[in-house]
């Protein structure tokens, strides 16, 4: 029993106080790809010690029923816990409806989760095989796909094959190297496979809204990625160019890079400022290693915790059980 | 798999170019004079567009006459349209390279953008 509130409350833990903490680290999203990793380790972590612990409430529940009533009884009333109280129908009762409610819950969340990740799976499957019927290829882009559309719009649809589309619209704002920007920005989010984090992560929020690391989680996940992207793209572009290509697809106008400032901008308002934001003020050396160490030290941190606990939870409260 | 899906996206497209209903037959003749193809491989790639609802299709004789369900731009409008309103919606599978925005959030792009063609004109 006691085994089990331990990982159980190493999962609250982590769901509440883990947020703050991450959310100040990852921020202004230096390093984002270590701010990801940290973000999902603790919602992963999460989530196995959850599981973990009620996988030992059942397999306890099944084995060994008696000394888990006594177990629950002795924890809630301490010594004064009689044979009495707990070998009686009305505890015992209690007990197992309490039991059966929270084994109903947990199959309905789960139930819950897997259906909402598969109709997302499903909408971005015929997503895809829309977009490879219907659009143009773009010669010499790989997988693109254009759309006859005023809009400037650019995306990428996972899938296999995966695709990125772009509409008319696009193609007649982006200059040639912008273009090369954008299709590196979304192959980035591709070949990272960042529809499976924020698929996985949205489901999880979606289905929790009420705990904080998941709720918090989602849409973090999500930012840190479109960073990464960016990182990706401006490796491959340079920085002028993406933020060109960034302003050009936000306005809907022809953006040529000379006009991108190489000092930050005194703005904000929108989600396309805050990334052009962060592009124009690249963190120094000393910045990025000091994120750098304390995001993978959290994130080492939250990995050996649940391991360790998650791992020891059977066999430690086995061991409880039978000394009991 | 792959090169089955390019088949279904080569015929698709024949279709749509066709202004008539088609049958395998005239297909299949026009595709081997560019590939090497086997006629019962365009007759089951019809065959599984007509079972996903791209194209309908009706007796004629022994042979089935096919045509487009709809349009391409109908359903490139389609898509199109998929593609926004999943830019604003929060269960978003599509990973945009700019998200939607609503009206205050382009005028301060706008008006970001303004500022700097003015600072530094070309």
């Amino acid at each position: 029993m006691r085994p089990a509130l331990l990982v159980f409350g190493y999962a609250l833990m982590v769901a509440w106080l883990a947020p703050p903490l991450l959310t100040r680290l990852t921020a202004r999203g230096i390093s984002a790809r270590l701010g990801l990793a940290a973000w999902l380790t603790a919602m992963a972590s999460v989530v196995a010690c959850a599981v973990a612990a009620l996988q030992f409430l059942v397999r306890a529940a099944i084995t060994g029923w008696p000394s888990l009533a006594e177990a629950v009884c002795r924890s809630v009333t301490g010594t004064a816990c009689a044979p009495t109280v707990y070998k009686s129908a009305a505890f015992e009762a209690g007990l197992g409806a309490t039991a059966l409610l929270a084994t109903l819950t947990a199959a309905v969340l789960s139930w819950r989760y897997g259906r909402s990740v598969q109709r997302a799976r499903r909408r971005t499957h015929e997503h895809a095989e829309l977009a490879r019927m219907t659009g143009r290829i773009l010669p010499g882009a790989g997988p693109a796909m254009v759309l006859d559309a005023e809009q400037p719009v650019a995306y990428c649809v996972p899938g296999r094959p995966a695709a990125i589309v772009l509409s008319s619209g696009a193609l007649a704002v982006l200059d040639p190297a912008q273009l090369t920007a954008v299709l590196a920005h979304e192959r980035a989010h591709l070949a990272g496979r960042h529809h499976v984090l924020t698929g996985l992560t949205r489901a999880l929020s979606a289905c929790f809204p009420a705990v904080p690391l998941f709720a918090r989680g989602a849409g973090e996940v999500a930012r840190l990625a479109e960073m990464c992207a960016d990182d990706a793209a401006a490796r491959r572009s340079g920085r002028p160019t993406l933020i060109a290509a960034l302003l050009a697809m936000g306005t809907g106008t022809a953006v040529p890079a000379t006009v991108v400032p190489d000092t930050a901008l005194t703005a904000t308002g929108c989600a396309v400022v805050s990334r052009v934001q962060r592009l124009l003020d690249p963190p120094d050396r000393a910045l990025l290693v000091g994120y750098g160490t304390a995001l993978a030290a959290l994130t080492l941190l939250l990995a050996a915790a649940s391991v360790m606990l998650a791992g020891y939870a059977g066999p430690l409260a086995t061991h409880a059980l039978a000394l009991i | 798999m792959r090169g089955f899906g390019d088949l279904e996206q080569v015929i698709m497209q024949r279709v749509w170019d066709h202004d008539r209903p088609v049958t395998v037959r005239e297909l299949f003749d026009e595709l081997a004079l560019e590939r090497a193809i086997a006629y019962t491989t365009v007759m089951t790639t019809m065959d599984n567009l007509h079972r996903k609802g791209w194209l309908a299709r009706e007796k004629e004789g022994k042979a089935y006459r096919y045509t487009a369900t709809a349009s391409q731009a109908e359903y490139s409008a389609r898509l199109m349209q998929e593609a926004l309103a999943d830019g604003g919606n929060t269960e978003a599978v599509l990973s945009h390279f700019v998200a939607q925005m609503d009206g205050a959030e382009s005028e301060a792009l706008r008006a970001v953008v303004d500022r700097l063609a003015e600072r530094r004109p070309r």
